[in-house]
């Protein structure tokens, strides 16, 4: 999962916009991304991604800024001469061809003798798991058939980067978690650079070495998963990751490398400069993940740090199970997740509590 | 890649000039011609300067050099007690010409909309809820082939069974009925009616049959769950749904029957020329291209009233339904 | 399927209303009574003979074979251009533009004869085939237009930027995948404006100078009873054309569904 960060640059988007006319879909698009990354670009529909994806592509001029690919500027490279390869939601699969025919579409103008371009049809057929499927007419493909088709396809060209416009939004459940897999595995065999555009966070989570999230035609972070998910920069990203708690706080002092505050229901903290990354102009709060927070059952002594508590509302999930808490008599409400472990009752609503919690996997929004 | 607006609106347009210009050369350019003579001043088989609106006044004359706005003006007559009211109008209507072949041909074509929907809706109906999925595209086949046999061929061939000594007569006569010649094909209106309606019918199925297949069937359910009657459900709901395809259906009969030829040329030997037959008079044969233009226009005008009017009905019955 | 015999039973009487006329052409272009009248007398093939024999029927089916090939050919190539920029692009003045090209199928047909007739004649045209032709492209065109366009419209646009992304040029992605997919389209419009073309009346009379075209001299002969019997088993022929025409045209229809991987929703229009 950790990602070296020596690696030479693939892609640079340098101060990059996007006008349809007056909706301003690019607003000022700024970062790297490194050859050989698996790289997401995930956030809500609507965000942009799939429009900065298509400006990478060729299929979206820029309206103004620069996109490097591999040193070069593509400003007046055309969509069909980019080393750039794409698979696109609907997959695009030819329908008036057989699997082996859409797979070599892209070799018509390789000078290769028609037995090597079979060959390496056959190969390519045979990376992505589709051995023996090449005289099979493309309609007649499931969902996760046509997938593969698709990936054959656009790596047979040995692109330096792999284009994938939500890949997987189509395929069931089951399918999509497999396919996840496969994709990560492929991604290793190759070495080419992925780019990934998705809303699910989960697979963005899963897949990815780094993730962009963006809101609003603007990357809000640029950060592997880990520190995504444990140091969101902003209120908006943590929301959009996973599950957060949100606690109003008071900023009580700040030094050069910590901050003092005073959190509705927890009380006075010190947290690190670390802990509290970005100035966004928000009303100050604190975050905390559910599973951060622990209920301390008897006589359990919590680490570090413990308040009181209510339970308002029980819900629970097999091997979880969430509980709601009001924190200290205030109306804070907090959901923590307790892992469903022999010997550890399901608490009733009403119950009274007490709360462990570490002041080090707080974060504070302001 | 076409992307930014400027290139993609310049492909789009390159894309579309070939077609583009032919029609503005072939057909908007020949309209706006029709529509400069309409008000220019002229005889046989020319046009002149000044301009003048005269060539619409004249659209309201009527036979023996009046005006039909004069007609109105001078107000019903009193002293004959046998005119009433209608008969009043009747007989301004009647005098004026062309006035009078446009409303006849408006009427006429009204009446084979009316007549075509009416029969094709159960027809549509059907199809549409009575036949098995797999077999409707065999229905609408069956009903779409005489439309597409030649409409020549099928007019005339009224006339071999309506006509004189016809196959009608014959067999009326062969069974008694009658002893003369019943020539049905002479009975002018209803005669024109009766064969524009099976010209034109099969038009009229397909347009409700797609506006009935988009009947979200759940609703017919639902209506019958809450208790009403299959006839009731059918008035609630099926027909206000389908109304889209009965309006583009009577667009679809009324713009091609207002503007035919050859029927009234046929039917009672041309006795009864409606809107073609008698552009045709008045710009090949008298050659008033001023005065043949502005009807055109007129007619242009009356047909493109009734359709806006179409239209709007259907706007208000899709806007009914969000 | 609920059954609704009585519904059925109007169907089908429908069914043989719109038939009545256009069976007869069968029964009488073979039976050997000079009038057409019950009862039949019998079996004879004169008709056929009679009509293969008329001169002036050759020509007349010649011409209306020359025209409605061109005109087939002429709307379809300009309907592919209109249904494809109207679909894929936005441009300025497309409203207005299509609103034009459509036009035809809300005017009376006999005002755009006449429009067209009254520019030739002023600027000194003479009448001939070519002006049936640039005539009757006017009408059938927006047939043309709204066949491509759905069947321009039922295209993903990602595979032609998929054929682009993989490296073919705009020409290439045209030929490669964008033609073969609308190849049905094209091929039902060509049929469809054939058919049109063949059966057209008002610009082929007053368009063509009496030169002799096919529905024109139809409609000539019928006025004389004599010649009704060989007009009969021309119309007969005429028929099973249509017919085998628009079975191919629905065959392509359905095939160009099917290798687009859809569902078939409905017949023609």
């Amino acid at each position: 999962m950790t990602f070296s960060d020596d690696r030479p640059t693939m892609i640079e988007f340098k101060e990059v916009h996007k006008y349809y006319g007056d909706y301003h879909a690019l607003r000022g698009i700024n970062g790297t991304i490194k050859a050989g990354e698996f790289f997401s670009l995930l956030g809500p529909s609507g965000c942009g991604k799939t429009t900065l994806l298509r400006t990478i592509a060729g299929f979206e001029d820029i309206s103004s800024g620069v996109i490097m690919i591999d040193g070069k500027d593509m400003a007046s490279v055309a969509a069909n001469t980019r080393p750039t390869n794409m698979v696109f939601q609907s997959y695009a699969i030819f329908p008036h061809m057989t699997v082996e025919e859409n797979v070599g579409f892209g070799l018509r103008k390789d000078p290769r003798s028609k037995e090597e371009k079979a060959k390496a049809v056959a190969e390519s057929l045979d990376m992505v798991g589709l051995k023996g499927f090449g005289k099979r007419a493309a309609h007649a493909l499931s969902g996760g058939q046509r997938q593969r088709v698709a990936l054959a396809r656009a790596l047979i060209l040995k692109p330096k980067v792999l284009l994938l416009d939500e890949p997987l939004s189509a395929l069931d459940k089951k399918m999509r978690e497999h396919m996840q897999v496969e994709l990560i595995k492929l991604q290793r065999q190759v070495g080419i650079t992925f780019i990934l555009v998705t809303h699910d966070q989960e697979e963005a989570l899963v897949m990815s070495d780094r993730i962009a999230v963006m809101f609003d035609g603007e990357i809000a972070q640029l950060a592997d998963p880990e520190t995504l998910y444990r140091r969101p920069a902003t209120k908006k990203v943590a929301d959009f990751i996973g599950t957060m708690n949100f606690v109003p706080a008071d900023i009580l002092s700040e030094s050069g490398n910590s901050v003092d505050v005073d959190a509705k229901g927890l009380g006075r903290v010190t947290l690190d400069i670390a802990q509290a990354p970005v100035k966004s102009g928000d009303s100050p709060v604190v975050g905390l993940r559910p599973e951060t927070l622990t209920l301390l059952y008897d006589d359990q002594k919590a680490p570090e740090r413990e308040t009181a508590g209510v339970i308002d509302e029980v819900i629970y999930f097999g091997d979880m199970t969430y509980y709601d808490v009001y924190l200290g008599g205030t109306d804070v409400e907090v959901r923590l997740s307790m892992r469903n472990v022999p010997g550890r009752p399901v608490l009733d609503v009403g119950t009274k509590v007490r709360v462990a919690w570490s002041p080090s996997a707080l974060v504070l929004f302001r | 890649m076409a992307a930014t607006p400027g290139s993609e609106a310049r492909t789009g347009l390159k894309l579309i000039s070939p077609t583009a210009i032919y029609v503005i050369l072939l057909l908007a350019v020949p309209l706006a011609t029709v529509l400069i003579y309409s008000v220019m001043t002229g005889g046989r088989g020319n046009v002149s300067f000044p301009v003048t609106g005269e060539n619409y006044y004249s659209l309201l004359n009527t036979k023996g050099g009046g005006n039909l706005i004069d007609y109105f003006a001078k107000g019903m007559p009193g002293e004959d007690p046998d005119l009433t009211f209608l008969k009043w109008i009747w007989n301004g209507l009647s005098n004026a010409v062309y006035v009078f072949v446009l409303l006849k041909s408006l009427m006429i074509a009204l009446a084979v909309t009316l007549i075509t929907v009416l029969l094709a809706y159960p027809v549509a109906y059907f199809v549409s809820f009575h036949v098995k999925p797999d077999r409707k595209s065999l229905w609408l086949f069956l009903i779409t082939i005489p439309f597409w046999t030649s409409y020549i061929i099928r007019v005339s061939l009224w006339f071999v069974i309506l006509g004189y000594d016809g196959l009608l007569d014959k067999l009326l006569m062969s069974l008694g009925i009658t002893n003369t010649q019943l020539n049905f094909s002479s009975y002018g209106v209803p005669a024109i009616i009766f064969i524009l309606a099976h010209a034109y019918a099969p038009f009229a199925v397909l347009p409700i049959f797609v506006s009935l297949e988009k009947v979200d069937r759940s609703l017919l359910e639902a209506g019958q769950d809450l208790g009403e009657s299959r006839w009731i459900t059918f008035l609630r709901v099926t027909l206000p749904l389908s109304m889209p395809g009965v309006i583009a259906a009577s667009l679809i009969v009324f713009i091609p029957t207002v503007g035919d030829y050859v029927t009234p040329r046929l039917v009672g030997d041309g006795k009864q020329p409606l809107i073609a037959n008698f552009i045709e008079t008045q710009l090949l044969k008298l050659q008033d291209f001023p005065q043949g233009s502005a009807f055109a226009v007129a007619s242009m005008l009356m047909v493109g009233i009734v359709s806006v009017g179409f239209v709007l009905l259907n706007r208000r019955f899709i806007r009914g339904q969000k | 399927m609920k059954r609704a015999p009585l519904l059925k039973s109007y169907t089908i009487f429908y069914l043989v209303f719109l038939y009545a006329p256009i069976v007869l052409l069968p029964i009488f272009a073979f039976n050997s009574g000079k009038v057409v009248a019950f009862p039949l007398q019998g079996f004879t093939l004169d008709w056929f003979r009679e009509m293969l024999s008329d001169q002036n029927l050759r020509t007349a089916a010649k011409n209306s074979l020359i025209i409605a090939l061109s005109v087939a050919t002429l709307s379809t190539v300009l309907g592919i251009f209109a249904a494809r920029a109207s679909v894929r692009y936005r441009f300025p003045g497309k409203v207005p533009l299509m609103g034009l090209i459509m036009l035809p199928l809300v005017l009376p047909e006999m005002i755009v004869a006449m429009a067209l007739l009254v520019v030739l004649l002023s600027i000194g045209v003479p009448l001939s085939l070519f002006t049936v032709i640039i005539g009757q492209v006017l009408i059938t065109t927006p047939f043309a237009v709204a066949i491509l366009t759905s069947a321009f419209q039922s295209l993903d646009k990602s595979l032609e930027e998929a054929a682009m992304d993989l490296g073919e040029t705009a020409w290439g992605t045209f030929r490669l995948i964008i033609l073969p997919l609308v190849m049905p389209g094209i091929l039902a419009s060509f049929l469809i404006c054939f058919t049109i073309s063949f059966d057209e009346f008002i610009i082929s009379n007053f368009l063509g100078s009496g030169q002799p075209i096919l529905s024109v001299y139809i409609f000539g002969q019928f006025r004389f009873p004599a010649k009704v019997p060989s007009m009969l088993a021309l119309g007969t022929v005429l028929v099973c054309m249509s017919i085998i025409l628009l079975g191919f045209a629905e065959y392509f229809r359905r095939r160009g569904i099917a290798k687009a991987g859809g569902k078939d929703s409905g017949g023609f229009l």
